[in-house]
């Protein structure tokens, strides 16, 4: 073997990896130990007992939030040491709807692209496609999935989207590994 | 960070702080008409331009360093919790982001300090450009050194928010008296100084607030 060609990297085995991954905040502790690995393209459902909990767990595993104590690795990176890799690697979906009146639909998607640095033209036309895919969900919750897709992440975090459209928005990711933080008695 | 994203968070927060941008800018305008610019007759000319400084000044300084800090602070978590996760999200560093968001009361202070001093032009108390100058290097840095504010709680907020007083307290400081009773160097010292100080204070605050970005967790 030719030693000055470089070995063709292998991808990841996993996309998320969690292991013993908790947050503790102000002696409580949010979210317990927590094992987890998604492979990429993989869909995962997490059930949580509390939203506190939920919303912490997606956040961590978006790097977010760091964990206070055990590992998470998104990619290969570690979001203490290489936030800024993960965040190309994940996206992130709040749990809060897009407040319309501020801000509309078109601009939201601009803004977005602009953060990712993906090129408005095909951001537009990106946007468009996906939200024909998510038809029927309210805007303001099909723009913030839509904006987070746009940049073609890896892994999609969605913290407690609606149930009954869950379906479509995993078809809309078909490119992306998800993992959807739930509350239990939502799933 | 492209110059495209840069844009993209001062556009977004200065659209939606539109309104606070306005009543901002407006406010100022009546302060700086209002405000009483009349100096007791004194002989002494250093005596004089002692008393000009400090009554020309005190207005802008003071009340538009306040705008300043009101803008910042409003830059904090949860006003515009959509904005805040978009950018928390993104692939950006700490400095990156402190100094897209440091841009939004950057740019609000300053015209809120220009229509100040345009409207004390206008009302004839025509105050030299080099008082907006002073004026605005006060603001800009008590506004950074108040965003630190926006990622602390408690104790260290009230800090930080103390520092940003201090800030327009040493600025006005010294731009009225860095240079009183000197006849050699004209106000020359005095801008410098306060220039200088001002300069120095924003650049730690705005490092500070890049790193307190970087560290911050939004539960």
């Amino acid at each position: 073997m030719d030693s000055s060609t470089p070995a063709a990297k292998a991808p990841p085995m996993h996309i998320l990896r969690m292991r013993d991954a908790e947050y503790v905040r102000a002696g409580e502790a949010i979210v317990s130990p927590t094992n987890l690995d998604l492979a990429p393209g993989e869909r995962m459902t997490r059930l949580c007992t509390s939203s506190r909990e939920a919303e912490a767990l997606a956040m961590m595993a978006a790097a977010l939030a760091r964990a206070t104590a055990g590992s998470v690795t998104i990619g290969e990176y570690d979001p203490r040491v290489q936030p800024v890799h993960c965040k190309r690697i994940a996206a992130f979906v709040p749990h809060d709807p897009l407040p319309l009146t501020q801000i509309d639909a078109a601009r939201y998607i601009a803004y977005r692209a602009a953060l990712w640095d993906v090129d408005p033209s095909l951001a537009r036309r990106r946007a468009r496609e996906l939200h024909q895919q998510l038809d029927g969900l309210h805007e303001a919750f099909a723009y913030p999935i839509v904006a987070a897709l746009v940049p073609s992440p890896q892994l999609l975090v969605l913290d407690r989207p609606q149930a009954a459209f869950i379906p479509q928005i995993i078809g809309a990711a078909a490119e992306c590994a998800v993992l959807i933080v739930q509350t239990e008695g939502r799933a | 960070m492209t110059a495209r994203a840069l844009r993209a968070i001062v556009g977004a927060r200065l659209r939606v702080e539109r309104r606070s941008l306005a009543f901002a800018c407006a406010s100022a305008a009546i302060v700086g008409f209002v405000q009483p610019h009349g100096v007791a007759a004194i002989t002494d000319p250093l005596t004089s331009d002692v008393a000009t400084r400090s009554v020309w000044l005190a207005g802008p300084m003071f009340f538009c360093s306040t705008i300043g800090i009101a803008i910042a602070l409003s830059q904090g978590p949860g006003r515009h919790a959509f904005l805040d996760t978009s950018e928390r999200s993104a692939p950006l560093f700490g400095r990156e982001l402190a100094r897209a968001k440091a841009l939004t009361p950057v740019l609000s202070a300053t015209l809120a300090t220009f229509v100040y001093w345009a409207a004390q032009y206008l009302s004839g108390f025509a105050a030299p450009p080099t008082f907006f100058i002073l004026a605005l290097a006060c603001v800009i840095a008590s506004s950074l050194v108040a965003l630190n504010a926006t990622v602390r709680t408690g104790l260290a907020r009230l800090m930080a928010l103390g520092l940003a007083a201090a800030t327009i307290a040493v600025a006005y400081i010294l731009a009225v008296y860095a240079d009183a009773y000197s006849t050699k160097s004209g106000d020359a010292v005095g801008v410098a100084t306060e220039l200088i100080v001002c300069g120095i204070i924003a650049f730690v605050a705005l490092r500070q607030y890049g790193e307190s970005l970087a560290r911050y967790d939004p539960l």
